[in-house]
């Protein structure tokens, strides 16, 4: 028997600072007079988002109850995602979403940032007294810990959380959760893992199967991660973090296209989750799949709009993937694509107007895009316009890789490699960019042509290893019209001909052609990944013709 | 209150044949949310106008019957969810007390309005289960007991055969004999012809279904054995 909330609630209502916003007056008015029917005392309101932001930069605030639906601008998500962003709301401080639709679509919107609860209209005093108080009571109970976490102690924060355990088992799931992502954050994963194991003995609960994946892979355990969690994912179909995670796990055992797969199913449930969109968008570039890329890319674009998140990165690839697309395509939907990479890269220089290097990167892909339309004046003029700026030397190396490629599909293939070798030079220490430089340098084709390369470099083993070397002879060098650089094919097809040499009466002829494909990777750099295999090749082939 | 329905729908892409469910759910969505708005209003203006709407029996009919509208149509939307197979318990553990205490509240305007007691007893205990679907199914039974009780409701949780028991009682006729049973009703023994379409018991036996602990599953009971005399809806949680 019980009277579940405690009757000091007026008192706890009381000491608290609340700030109301919602763009209604009327409810602005009716929420203050609730609070203060509740006992609440220190209460602003205001109608908007910025209006709130700014409130909240100069004043301690110990609620906020906001509304989700403000009407045009700024959502509630997006202030509670700024408000914790730039850590203008402690984490021992509440925010209550309001909601007069409780939409799937905007609870699963957020990636990060949650609410600390919802409110659903209409509220009346009885619910928020309730609603409210319990939360209130619990942030008491729980703002030492809080605090710590608030500080960064989490050493501290975690044997706070183990004291108050058996005290407090009514907010036991919290405890639980919060414990296994301490210990994850300071990287005690073997504790983390115990804490969803020990849950998940008891009893089979979503969340703790979720914490597990995420151990998993943070214990490259990837697996075991990609099981538990295609698990989940199929159990709890409308269950978005599981599918961030699975897709992660995918990701790292190597399977991109499942991955990606994983992730547009997600982005379709949730379509306002600006980082799913952009984890899609990345994902589904680097697998060559421009459409879906420039799809993903144009969503995070515009949901940026009002978002913490909204970054200059995003129109830049936009603008980069939907120049792939248009690319030598002069039917009305590749124009379409051309011009809309020029509007959004138009749109990014006056969005960041201010942001170093800006024009330089705009204009850069503006002159591929041209190229890609034929308008080679235009394309020109493109990098005319930043002429200046265009110094090797001095351009971040990112801004040098796009250029490199600009200067390939302008016809100045010359210049294109020596910038890419120069780059090399510059930055020998930096792995990642010395790899995108390979990838460039052995592909430096349109996505289109890139994919038939590899679709029939991939034909090339196959036929190899089922022993038509004529075949793989054909197929290879099909592939090697497209990419005539490309060091592992150019390797792939010394070595069949090296083996038909075997299988034929000494056939010299093959063996000039095997002369002939190193000969075109004859200033292969040391740290190219294909240079060992280079070095072999070429040692064995002087052997046979000697 | 937290969310108690996860109803925004998912936006066909590239298909032209019209899905008629589909339009019809997105419809429902689009009443259930001007109802939402309509019971805001009447919450207001009861607040508002307290000395001059006070017990009129008329404001409380319009409070009621909005209410029971847009519970059905939170229902219809949990249920086409459901045939979309994307219905899923996220189940946690809760503080049942606490739990209850706040769908209490939702009602409690129109209770006091109509002049009708609420009361809660709950023992000290936590409960696993998903906390929107639950409250889903308990708004729509108490507003049922709101229809047919004649002064009082009861909430009521323990735990029994291992099973977390919540129940909703009322002092009134209780229900009629082809109705007690405890199982689940299936989608073709609905009666369209009686008036009521049981949509919510179906719908309170699905979410029931929905929650497991390894192979128990969980179900509904309705019988009149309470202790205020009337009805007895009860949902039992493995």
């Amino acid at each position: 028997m019980t009277e579940p909330t405690s009757n000091a609630i007026g008192a706890n209502f009381g000491k608290l600072s609340y700030l109301v916003v919602d763009d209604f007056e009327n409810f602005r008015l009716s929420m203050r007079q609730i609070l203060r029917n509740c006992g609440a005392d220190k209460i602003e309101s205001v109608a908007n988002a910025s209006a709130a932001v700014q409130y909240c930069a100069y004043n301690h605030v110990d609620v906020v109850l906001c509304d989700y639906n403000l009407g045009e601008g700024k959502n509630g998500q997006h202030i509670l995602e700024e408000l914790r962003h730039k850590k203008l709301l402690k984490r021992s401080s509440l925010f209550l979403m309001v909601t007069a639709e409780t939409s799937k679509e905007m609870v699963m919107g957020a990636r990060e940032y949650q609410p600390d609860g919802y409110l659903t209209k209409p509220i009346n005093r009885a619910m928020l007294e309730k609603r409210l108080g319990g939360l209130i009571a619990q942030r008491n109970a729980l703002l030492p810990i809080n605090r710590e976490i608030d500080r960064e102690n989490f050493p501290e924060a975690i044997s706070l959380c183990l004291q108050t355990l058996p005290s407090q088992p009514r907010y036991k799931t919290w405890l639980m959760k919060t414990l296994a992502d301490l210990y994850y954050q300071v990287g005690d994963f073997s504790h983390a893992l115990k804490i969803h194991d020990d849950v998940l003995s008891q009893r089979d609960l979503s969340w703790a199967r979720l914490g597990r994946g995420k151990i998993l892979i943070a214990n490259q355990n990837y697996d075991e991660a990609a099981a538990t969690l295609k698990a989940l994912v199929s159990q709890h179909p409308d269950y978005m973090e599981a599918y961030d995670l699975l897709a992660e796990a995918l990701e790292k055992q190597g399977r991109p296209t499942q991955a990606q797969q994983i992730l547009e199913k997600a982005a379709e449930h949730s379509p306002n989750a600006l980082l799913r969109h952009k984890h899609l968008a990345v994902l589904a570039s680097s697998n060559q799949d421009m459409p879906t890329a420039s799809k993903a890319w144009r969503q995070t674009v515009s949901l940026g709009t009002y978002s913490i998140h909204d970054n200059s990165e995003h129109y830049l690839a936009l603008g980069q993937s939907l120049s792939d697309l248009s690319e030598g395509d002069s039917s009305n939907e590749g124009t379409a694509h051309a011009d809309e990479a020029l509007t959004i890269l138009r749109r990014m220089e006056k969005r960041f107007a201010g942001q170093e290097n800006i024009k330089l990167r705009s204009r850069i892909v503006q002159s591929r895009v041209h190229a890609g339309q034929d308008r080679m004046n235009e394309a020109q003029n493109a990098l005319d316009s930043v002429a200046d700026e265009l110094d090797p030397d001095l351009m971040p190396p990112e801004a040098c890789l796009d250029y490199a490629k600009t200067l390939f599909r302008l016809g100045r293939e010359a210049d294109a490699k020596g910038l890419l070798n120069a780059l090399a030079l510059r930055c020998s220490d930096n792995p990642p960019l010395l790899q995108k430089i390979e990838s460039l340098l052995d592909e430096p084709v349109g996505f289109r042509q890139k994919l038939q390369a590899r679709s029939l470099n991939r034909e090339g083993i196959k036929a190899f290893e089922a022993g038509n070397l004529e075949e793989a002879v054909t197929t290879f060098n099909r592939a090697l019209d497209i990419v005539p650089s490309h060091a592992s094919l150019n390797l792939n097809l010394v070595q069949v001909l090296m083996k038909q040499y075997q299988g034929t009466a000494g056939d010299r002829e093959l063996l000039k052609r095997c002369e002939k494909c190193l000969e075109k990777l004859a200033d292969l750099p040391e740290q190219h990944r294909q240079h060992r295999r280079l070095i072999s090749l070429r040692k064995k082939l002087e052997g046979m013709m000697s | 209150m937290t969310t108690n329905d996860h109803d925004e729908l998912t936006h066909p892409r590239g298909t032209q044949s019209i899905d008629f469910s589909m339009v019809l759910a997105s419809a429902v969505h689009d009443m259930k949310n001007s109802l939402g708005m309509l019971l805001n209003s009447l919450d207001e203006l009861r607040q508002e106008q307290t000395d001059t709407i006070g017990d009129s029996p008329r404001f409380n009919t319009l409070q009621y019957e909005a209410e029971r509208m847009h519970n059905d149509l939170v229902q219809l939307l949990g249920i086409y969810r459901l045939g979309e197979n994307n219905l899923s318990a996220h189940v946690e553990e809760h503080f049942v007390p606490d739990f209850l205490a706040q769908q209490m509240a939702r009602h409690t305007p129109l209770l006091e309005g109509m002049g009708i007691e609420l009361a809660i007893e709950s023992d000290d205990i936590n409960g696993f289960f998903d906390e929107d679907l639950l409250t889903g199914v308990l708004n729509n039974t108490i507003n049922n007991a709101i229809r047919y009780t004649k002064s009082m409701i009861k909430l009521t949780a323990a735990m029994h055969n291992d099973f977390l028991v919540i129940g909703v009682e009322d002092d009134g006729d209780g229900y009629p004999e082809n109705m007690q049973h405890n199982g689940t009703p299936s989608f073709k023994s609905l009666n369209f012809n009686s008036g009521s379409t049981s949509l919510g018991l179906f719908f309170a036996s699905s979410v029931a279904q929905l929650h497991s602990n390894g192979d128990r599953h969980g179900y509904i009971k309705l019988h009149n054995d309470g202790r205020l005399g009337g009805g007895v809806f009860e949902i039992w949680l493995p």
